[in-house]
């Protein structure tokens, strides 16, 4: 057709030229006033939507007499949207016309034959729509996928097969398998291997009443369950589960490679969180620990290229680089004085929030009157050791290779109560760093006076708390008065922008409720159950943080061997971003636009 | 006044004929915008290279029910006329016949008005080839674009002449060029003007 329908964009170019064909030739152009409705909520929209000029706001419908309205994304030229309304018949939001707009539309009749046809071009709406759907529906999911996704078919969990040749009797079998302590064996028939399992042997005999003397290639069953090596193991459970089977055969390159069974699987996801652990729990030398700590970084590549969530896998990595930093101080601060000191991690790491290795925010809080005349060479060597980890020198100097950070109890108590009592700005981020602390090696119970004692203090001061938020108001958050992402050259600062925000916010929130927990989700979870946050809010914050997280990982392992990398490791470039991504990092920006009106007005806070 | 009582003429003669359904009078939605690349700007010695048509109703235009003719070559496909359309004789070479062009264009208009950017021109190329086949010309209500334009523009200003180039109106409307010079692309960007100009609010002059 020769209208301005540019093909070469997603999903369009993955059509066939016939599937093109068809859908040139059922597109039709509207023409739409400012303000009118392109799809009304509720209804059926006519199909999918693609702007050829104009621009279209997606809100959400609210009742009537209602005079906000909520926007959700804004659509510009050669943009799409319905196609998810299409495809469910019914439409959750309004499409109104922002300004003239006109627009193709394809019926949504072509829509599904073409989803149908093409199955690529199916994928790419329903992987849109399944992350839109997630944001709408807020859901939980299980963390233990993560794990669950790296586990790949291979030598670990493979048991090597018993193989028994086309002569051999169900006698000499059954005495083989008793032998090899294996409950199935493989029986080779010229090129091809059938599979006998005790049942099997116990069926043929007990109850068909066979001779002994049977060739055991009589009963053997030659339609294999396979898998290919390097599938996930996660698949072989599926197929296991699927065929009703306890286990399948797995080949390489059409050859047998060995034998899967469905306890190995099992006893290996139950076990597999340990098995990193395991290499840094057992590492009696800083030696062994470093070789344990480096591999971490390729943890967190094949976590990201299979596809596990930012999320997840930072709880993972959060919780091993605990466990790098715990075994450490165990190495090297001497045994008699550990129950007298603690270690805290502090900021991103005290949150559990930290994927890539970032810098370093740690302290130790002493007990009250110790005399510990060795610390400053053995904290000095802690700090080094992490920086020969992998692991970043703080650029605030907040580690415990300086002084100011190594506190008695008493002290660091005091000190917290003095920063809370004064203005300037360098304070509020010490403390704000402070209250993320979480202790992960000595003795805990010194940390636990400090906090409690801590949050005594502040709670009910009202005046703390409102100039305690007013930073995370202290950026811009990047859309525009239209609420498309602003396009900076230089990208987007996705910390300051997106991340920061709900992170203090929340916080903040956290301290003035009394909430024990560090980590962003979980005091999320915490105030929502508390009721100091609504239900759609907390699961919309969750969503965005988890999105924001997300996509600075993907930028992040993109760009991780760049020069300027380290330089603003926080900035996103958002021509990087695929159209999905962009959606939803448009949306995750309205979510902190709103939290921010939120916090404003529950502090008091005037911009 | 002319076409006028040649039109009832031939509606006389033919509205009991195989055409007699263009004769009717049409009482739905649609219209048809039709616009036709020619060989030249004389209705007597221009010839018919392609013709393009889309249906408009409402405010939508329905590309999806569109006509696009291309035409064997006709012998006076001379340098000048390439230069304005681009088309040269072999992209002519899978062309139709003229009998088979009429046929369609006939069947896809019907008795809907027909619109076009100076759409007298249109007409009297169509009905220069229908007249000496079939004996009547183009019947249809005919809607001029420029007269449009040029009523929503006198209506907000007075005095002065209207500008009334294609690409003027064009830009004025802030509308997308679509691919200028094929039928079928004028066609459709003169509908979008159409559905603009009755549905939108009236352009500044």
């Amino acid at each position: 057709m020769p209208t301005e329908f540019n093909e070469s964009n997603l999903p369009f170019s993955l059509l066939e030229p016939d599937e093109l064909k068809l859908l040139r030739g059922n597109l039709d152009l509207g023409y739409y006033q400012q303000g009118e409705y392109l799809i009304t909520a509720g209804e059926a929209p006519e199909g999918l939507f693609i702007i050829l000029k104009g621009r279209v706001r997606e809100t959400e419908s609210l009742d009537d007499g209602a005079q906000q309205e909520h926007v959700f994304v804004h659509y510009g030229s050669e943009d799409y949207f319905g196609a998810w309304s299409a495809l469910k018949g019914k439409a959750m939001h309004n499409f109104i016309a922002e300004e003239e707009t006109i627009a193709h539309i394809l019926p949504t009749k072509v829509l599904l034959e073409l989803v149908y046809s093409n199955p690529r071009f199916g994928d790419y709406f329903s992987r849109t729509l399944a992350a839109k759907t997630e944001i709408h529906e807020q859901q939980g999911e299980e963390q233990g996928m993560a794990e669950f996704m790296l586990a790949q078919v291979d030598g670990e969990c493979m048991r090597d097969p018993l193989i028994v040749l086309e002569g051999a009797t169900l006698k000499e079998t059954t005495a083989m398998m008793r032998e090899k302590h294996a409950d199935c064996v493989l029986v080779r028939k010229g090129a091809r291997y059938g599979i006998v399992t005790g049942t099997d042997l116990l069926n043929a005999v007990v109850l068909k009443e066979l001779s002994l003397d049977t060739p055991v290639s009589d009963i053997a069953s030659y339609r294999l369950i396979t898998v290919e090596a390097g599938d996930y193991l996660f698949n072989a459970l599926t197929l296991m589960t699927l065929q009703h089977i306890e286990r399948v055969v797995v080949m390489k390159d059409h050859q047998l490679l060995g034998i899967i069974e469905l306890t190995d699987v099992l006893s290996y996801f139950s076990s597999h969180s340990h098995v990193i652990g395991l290499r840094i729990q057992r590492a009696q030398t800083i030696e062994d620990l470093s070789r344990a700590a480096h591999g971490l970084n390729d943890l967190i590549r094949s976590l990201a290229a299979h596809g596990v969530k930012a999320r997840f896998a930072m709880d993972l990595v959060a919780a091993m680089n605990e466990r790098v930093m715990a075994k450490l101080f165990t190495l090297l601060v001497p045994e008699d004085i550990l129950p007298h000191v603690c270690l805290v991690v502090m900021g991103s790491e005290g949150r559990g929030e930290q994927i890539m290795k970032t810098d370093q925010d740690n302290a130790v809080i002493m007990r009250d009157g110790l005399d510990w005349p060795g610390r400053e060479a053995v904290l000095k060597r802690f700090t080094e050791t992490l920086i020969e980890f992998g692991y970043p020198e703080c650029p605030g100097n907040i580690m415990v290779s300086n002084p100011y950070w190594v506190q008695h109890l008493s002290d660091w108590s005091q000190r917290m109560s003095d920063w809370a009592g004064s203005a300037d700005g360098e304070t509020m981020m010490n403390l704000a760093i402070a209250v993320d602390a979480k202790p992960v090696a000595g003795n805990p119970a010194l940390f636990k006076a400090a906090r409690n004692w801590f949050l005594r203090q502040m709670h009910d001061n009202q005046v703390f708390f409102s100039h305690f938020s007013r930073a995370a108001l202290e950026f811009d958050t990047p859309l525009t008065f239209f609420g498309s992402i602003k396009k900076r050259e230089q990208g987007i600062d996705i910390k300051k922008g997106g991340i920061f925000p709900i992170v203090h916010g929340i916080r903040t929130m956290a301290l003035q409720h009394r909430v024990l927990e560090t980590n962003t989700f979980k005091r999320i979870d915490v105030l929502r159950d508390q009721g100091v946050l609504k239900k759609q809010q907390a699961g919309d914050l969750v969503e965005a943080l988890s999105i924001f997280v997300q996509i600075r990982l993907q930028q992040q392992l993109a760009r991780i061997d760049d020069e300027a990398f380290s330089e603003a490791p926080n900035l996103i470039l958002p021509e990087r971003l695929d159209r999905l991504d962009k959606d939803l990092l448009r949306e995750a920006l309205h979510v902190v636009k709103e939290f921010k009106k939120h916090l404003s007005m529950r502090y008091h806070l005037e911009r | 006044m002319l076409r006028a009582i040649k039109v009832l003429r031939e509606r006389k003669q033919h509205r009991d004929g195989p055409y007699g359904y263009l004769f009717e009078p049409y009482r739905g939605d649609e219209v048809v915008s039709l616009d036709c690349e020619t060989t030249s700007l004389d209705v007597k010695q221009a010839e018919i290279l392609s013709i393009g048509a889309v249906r408009i109703k409402g405010s939508r235009v329905l590309t999806s029910e569109r006509l696009d003719i291309k035409l064997k070559p006709p012998k006076t496909l001379t340098g000048d006329s390439i230069k304005i359309h681009k088309i040269r004789a072999m992209d002519l070479s899978e062309g139709i016949e003229m009998d088979e062009a009429l046929e369609q264009v006939l069947a896809f208009i019907g008795n809907r008005p027909m619109l076009g950017y100076y759409v007298n021109f249109d007409r009297q190329m169509l009905d220069k080839y229908l007249r000496p086949r079939h004996g009547f010309g183009l019947p249809n209500k005919m809607i001029e674009l420029s007269h449009v334009y040029h009523d929503r523009i006198k209506s907000q200003s007075l005095g002065g002449d209207v500008d009334l180039r294609f690409d003027t109106i064009a830009s004025k409307l802030n509308l997308p060029m679509l691919q200028r010079h094929t039928a079928l692309g004028d066609a459709i960007t003169v509908a979008l003007m159409y559905v603009r100009l009755k549905y939108g609010k009236a352009p500044k002059a």
